[in-house]
């Protein structure tokens, strides 16, 4: 195949689009991790489990594709904070982090992931199901070249951004936002200055499993929606989340553009088959040389 | 102001606090003195709810409040500044000071606190924009205290403000622990500087292995000769000899 910068630029924008959704996901995996200390393992059947919602929502209930989306997000969010009340908070309020508890929240995660993947089984069947979104409105963009990038990658790119400078305005420049960051940091102190510790726990959950739906959505139109698609994402988003440093809600993003590129470039110049492996290569690249990740922070500031 | 009753509390299943009882009366300033690991902090963190108590009670001006959360706690006006002087590195020198008035609606006596904090320290002024985690050690301290300030506390505990400060801040800082006693805050001040802070404080307690060992006005402890060679270390010739041994 003789090199053909077009086709460069096209592979590089698709994988930027589909990396911001890795992010997106990646996102809501830090956030978790810097508030509450653990690494959630069933972050990926939020994300399933979003996109189911947002299936059910525009199809079944027949709803426009961005109420369907923020249905969605609303439904998974308030998933994540029952799944984090009921399982979790008993494993996070013994400490997460290294002690024996985070131990047990580890396996505790991986427990509820199969768990949600079969109660997805129960309620969506086992069935890939297509979803046929209505996205007529969006414009289809051309880039110079004749690269098309269809309604859905445009769609997503937008939604990404816009999901990303509502949770930086919120976190930067709101008072429970400043909360969130103080809970972040230390528990202690933030109950000390009158945070209500719990809450603010609750939100980080309902915060991460929202932004995870809002990809299962974003992502359901590109390809199609069934119960065993959150494995693979999960990784991906771990990949994207060691690439740009694990806890750093930047790194994340970057993490996940940086997977997104590779993968898709890697499908196109290397082998198309392997394309899931990509991220995987790159995730041991970093470690290798860099495993603080890009962004990384060295070590929390902990006492 | 606040009334701790036979209260025992620890760790998990390590009790650190054996029936401490104590009380800390409304306007002026009360020091909890003790040797390292003695359980000052662990008092400290059992009254503000950071630890359960396992007997025992505490009262908040005639309140029970020994099965709230912590945050609760706070909001009736018992504000802890931690002793480990931790600030959020991450967040700026205002961005810390405003998180202290997390629970305050009023925005008028929010910015006039903020103005009396700026007063009381100047330094924080100059640095209000800075990264929290690039102050010094005495700065980190008074912005802590500031922080604890802005929540508008009826009473405030302080951890060790004076450790590990050079003595001049430690003087600084002790004034300003006065200055604020005097604008209506009562304190509850743990310290290891003993002799300063029986200088400072009115009414003293000292605490060993979780029990209060000893207590009195602040003026009959510093000359108690118990309390000399426990905490006060003897003469400079003393000292001296004990160094080279
Ligand atoms: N989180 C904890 N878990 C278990 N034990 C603890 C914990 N924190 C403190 N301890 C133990 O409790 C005892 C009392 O500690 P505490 O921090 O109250 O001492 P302190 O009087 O404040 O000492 P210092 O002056 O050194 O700060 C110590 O033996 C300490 O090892
Ligand atoms: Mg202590």
């Amino acid at each position: 195949m003789a090199f053909d910068f077009n086709s460069l630029l096209a592979f590089i924008i698709f994988g930027v689009t589909i990396g911001v959704v890795y992010g997106i996901v990646a996102l809501g995996i830090s956030l978790i991790y810097s508030g509450l200390d653990i690494v959630h393992f069933a972050h990926g059947e939020m994300y399933m489990f979003g996109a189911f919602f947002g299936l059910v929502l525009a199809h079944n209930v027949g709803v426009p594709y961005p109420v369907a989306l923020v249905g969605a997000m609303i439904l998974t969010a308030l998933l994540g904070m029952a799944v984090e009340r009921v399982f979790y908070r008993r494993l996070t309020r013994a400490g997460g982090g290294y002690t024996v508890a985070g131990m047990g929240m580890i396996i505790c995660g991986f427990g509820m992931s199969v768990a949600l993947v079969n109660a997805a089984y129960f309620f969506f069947g086992a069935e890939a199901e297509p979803f046929r979104a209505n996205l007529d409105y969006i414009p289809r963009l051309t880039f110079p070249g004749d690269i098309n990038v269809p309604e859905s990658y445009v769609l997503t790119a937008i939604i990404s951004v816009l999901l990303m400078a509502g949770l930086h305005y919120f976190l930067r420049h709101t008072k429970t936002g400043l909360a969130v960051r103080a809970v972040a940091h230390n528990k202690d102190i933030a109950y000390l200055m009158g945070v209500n510790v719990p809450l603010m726990i609750s939100l980080i959950f309902g915060l991460a499993c929202g932004l995870a739906a809002a990809a299962g959505v974003l992502i359901g139109p590109m390809q199609s929606v069934q119960v065993e698609m959150g494995y693979l994402m999960l990784m991906k988003a771990f990949a994207a989340a060691v690439v740009g440093g694990f806890g750093s809600l930047p790194g994340a993003i970057v993490g996940g553009i940086m997977v997104g590129i590779f993968e898709n470039l890697g499908a196109a110049y290397i082998s198309a088959s392997h394309k899931d492996i990509y991220a995987f290569l790159l995730l041991i690249l970093v470690l290798m040389f860099k495993p603080s990740g890009l962004f990384g922070v060295e070590a929390k500031v902990k006492a | 102001m606040l009334e701790v009753k036979d209260v025992h509390a620890g760790y998990g299943n390590l009790k650190i606090l054996r029936g401490i009882n104590m009380n800390v009366p409304t306007g002026g300033i009360v020091t909890l003195l003790g040797g390292n690991g003695t359980g000052k902090s662990t008092l400290l963190k059992a009254i503000s709810g950071l630890i359960p108590l396992m007997q025992g009670d505490v009262f908040f001006n005639g309140v029970n409040i020994s099965n709230m959360k912590p945050h609760q706690r706070m909001r009736l006006g018992l504000v802890q500044v931690t002793q480990a002087k931790e600030a959020y590195p991450a967040m700026t020198v205002e961005e810390n000071l405003v998180l202290g008035a997390y629970t305050r609606r009023d925005r008028e006596g929010t910015k006039a606190d903020l103005e009396k904090v700026y007063e009381f320290f100047p330094v924080l002024r100059e640095r209000r924009k800075q990264l929290s985690g690039t102050l010094s050690g005495g700065e980190v301290q008074m912005l802590v205290i500031g922080r604890g300030l802005m929540a508008a506390p009826k009473m405030l505990m302080l951890d060790e403000p004076s450790a590990a400060l050079a003595p001049k801040v430690v003087l600084e800082i002790f004034a300003n622990i006065n200055r604020i006693a005097k604008s209506g805050v009562t304190i509850l001040v743990v310290e290891q500087n003993v002799r300063m802070a029986l200088i400072l404080a009115q009414y003293g307690y000292i605490i060993r292995d979780g029990v209060i060992m000893m207590q009195g006005e602040a003026d009959n402890l510093i000359s108690d000769p118990a309390v000399k060679d426990s905490f006060l270390g003897g003469s400079v010739a003393d000292t001296s000899k004990a160094l080279r041994n």
